[in-house]
């Protein structure tokens, strides 16, 4: 296993379009973090009363334990710039023609595809912990009191985070593997979620409650929007099993789906 | 002799396009295998199912008499049609994510990179290879993990004279180690000089397969020129003569079997007649393709 993972890190790392995507990535996610005070105070001066409602200084943004799912929800916003990369990965390896090298050289189709899904792993692992680091950064900074263990209340959302990023990285895989080409691929990708809004705001007149199991929709549900609750409105502010289970089948059928794609083409 | 590579029946078809037609063919340990036919008659097809890449329609193989699996591909060095290696990565970056893939010790990449003479250029991307060197590196690839097979498709395509000199010599000394190397091409000339058997493929149909010893076996054509007013007739009855036909000013002698030149010579030479051009025409492995494939062609033909 941990063999298959370092062949696939050894196509990234002098691999400079990758550095480029990730340092991107983590660097807007810090920037993100740490501009949202001053976001809200943009708010404040652009929106007309906007401050006489709320007082933006007494919004709990970056509290414990406030601020675990305010930047875990913010920073799922931000896994398309990885689903971007991995979609590159895997397209070019059609477009080098380079995974029917791989295996000639004695790779299997299925070592080669779970070459591919471990790095998918690693990069999730790697978000949820960069992620988590931020917010306990910000957090020491911001937070008046750490109160334990109210403080680490909504701390589950880190692992939800984790699979809300492999999740979609899998879809983001198997698009690659049915399409093979990297501008179709990110373009679809870009426009999946329209589509499947779409459709959502369609069928739920015909077959009430299907919603939350749409895939995307799945995905979205594992962490969902905090800010809601300084608009005085209740949020859902833990993880439930349900929305864990219907995107740990999506995951399993977006891999399952590409498996059977690359098993029976020609390469 | 061990067999090393056994096919039955293999089959490919593309939609309604039927690429390669239930072949059969056997390689055995030693050979240098060429495997012939014009563009487009399947050779790449076939290569491509013994290496897992091509899903066979029906039919089977067999690698050192076990079913294939990507274990057994490790021990095979093979390039099929042109090179191909990540463009961002330099020569001793591919060839060390190549290493990790065949499970191939690290140590063995300067020794191959010095085989093919890519050493001082190894750490240059791979974009900024020639279309010589890209060969190059990938006969080293081929060569990465010690392989007791190897598989070169069309290996010198695109290359100029001096670079198809250099494959050549490298296929040659890889050769005399006592590899087996099965070789796809459509440069007769080629397979001619380096092969001890081959087959030929037309239109995903094997026609023809054996050692190219064979060829040029069968009857003899002998060319002649002598200054004698009746050297035509004289020629005519000479008792191994089968046909004589006159090209320019020499004649062209077809030999019936068990006669050669030196019978010939004899038989002049009692008449009274010294020949100043005498030679056994060598048939070439090019002569005999086009005569299979003509034959291929005429049979197809009536069978429709």
């Amino acid at each position: 296993m941990l063999h298959l993972l370092k062949i696939d890190l050894k196509k990234l790392i002098d691999y400079r379009t990758f550095w480029i995507i990730c340092g991107l990535y983590f660097f807007t996610l810090i920037l993100g973090a740490a501009s949202g005070m001053e976001f809200l105070k943009w708010l404040g001066r652009t929106i007309e009363g906007f401050g006489q409602n709320i007082n933006i200084n007494r919004i709990p943004l970056y509290h414990f334990p406030d601020i675990w799912q305010n930047l875990a929800w913010s920073a799922g916003l931000l896994k398309l710039g990885i689903a971007i990369m991995v979609v590159i990965s895997i397209t070019n390896e059609f477009t080098y023609r380079t995974i029917r090298q791989n295996v000639i050289d004695g790779l299997s189709r299925e070592q080669f595809l779970i070459s591919k899904m471990l790095t998918n792993l690693l990069l999730s692992a790697v978000s949820m912990v960069l992620v988590f680091l931020i917010a306990v950064v910000t957090g020491l900074i911001y937070s008046p009191v750490f109160d334990y263990p109210y403080g680490f209340t909504g701390i589950a959302f880190y692992p939800a985070y984790f699979l809300e990023v492999f999740a979609f990285l899998s879809f983001a895989l198997m698009l690659g593997v049915l399409l093979q080409r990297s501008g179709l691929t990110i373009v679809l990708l870009l426009n999946s979620y329209l589509i499947e809004l779409i459709i959502k705001e369609n069928i739920d007149n015909y077959i009430p409650g299907v919603v939350p199991f749409f895939p995307l929709e799945s995905i979205m549900n594992l962490v969902p929007l905090p800010f809601a609750r300084y608009a005085f409105q209740e949020i859902r502010d833990y993880v439930t099993f349900g929305s864990i289970a219907i995107a740990l089948v999506w995951t399993f059928l977006f891999n399952y789906f590409a498996y059977l794609k690359l098993k029976k083409s020609d390469i | 002799m061990e067999t090393v590579l056994s096919i039955q029946g293999l089959t490919k078809n593309f939609g309604k396009l039927c690429a390669v037609n239930s072949i059969n063919l056997e390689v055995k340990r030693g050979q240098v295998f060429g495997m012939l036919g014009p563009n487009g008659s399947g050779k790449t097809t076939t290569l491509g199912m013994l290496m897992g890449v091509v899903n066979p329609t029906a039919g089977s193989f067999s690698w050192f008499g076990q079913p294939p699996t990507h274990q057994l591909r490790k021990k095979i060095g093979a390039v099929l049609e042109h090179p191909i290696f990540y463009p961002y990565l330099s020569g001793q970056k591919n060839l060390e994510l190549m290493a990790m893939i065949k499970e191939a010790p690290v140590s063995n990449i300067p020794k191959v990179l010095e085989l093919v003479e890519l050493a001082d250029r190894k750490n240059d991307k791979y974009k900024t290879y020639s279309l010589g060197m890209k060969q190059r590196l990938a006969i080293a690839s081929a060569l990465l993990n010690d392989p007791i097979v190897l598989i070169l498709d069309e290996p010198t395509n695109g290359l100029d004279p001096m670079g198809i000199a250099e494959i050549r010599e490298i296929i040659k000394r890889i050769a005399s180690d006592g590899k087996t190397i099965i070789l796809a091409s459509h440069l007769l000339d080629e397979v001619q000089k380096v092969c001890s058997h081959f087959a030929i493929l037309r239109k995903g149909t094997l026609v023809h397969s054996g050692p190219v010893d064979d060829v040029g076996k069968g009857e003899e054509k002998v060319e002649v020129i002598a200054f004698h007013d009746d050297i035509a007739l004289l020629l005519e009855r000479f008792d191994g003569t089968i046909s004589v036909k006159k090209e320019d000013q020499q004649f062209v002698v077809k030999m019936k079997e068990g006669f050669h030149s030196q019978d010939l010579n004899r038989y002049l030479f009692e008449k009274g007649i010294v020949a100043t051009h005498l030679l056994t025409q060598k048939k070439s492995l090019e002569k005999q393709f086009l005569e299979i494939l003509a034959e291929a062609e005429h049979a197809a033909l009536i069978k429709n």
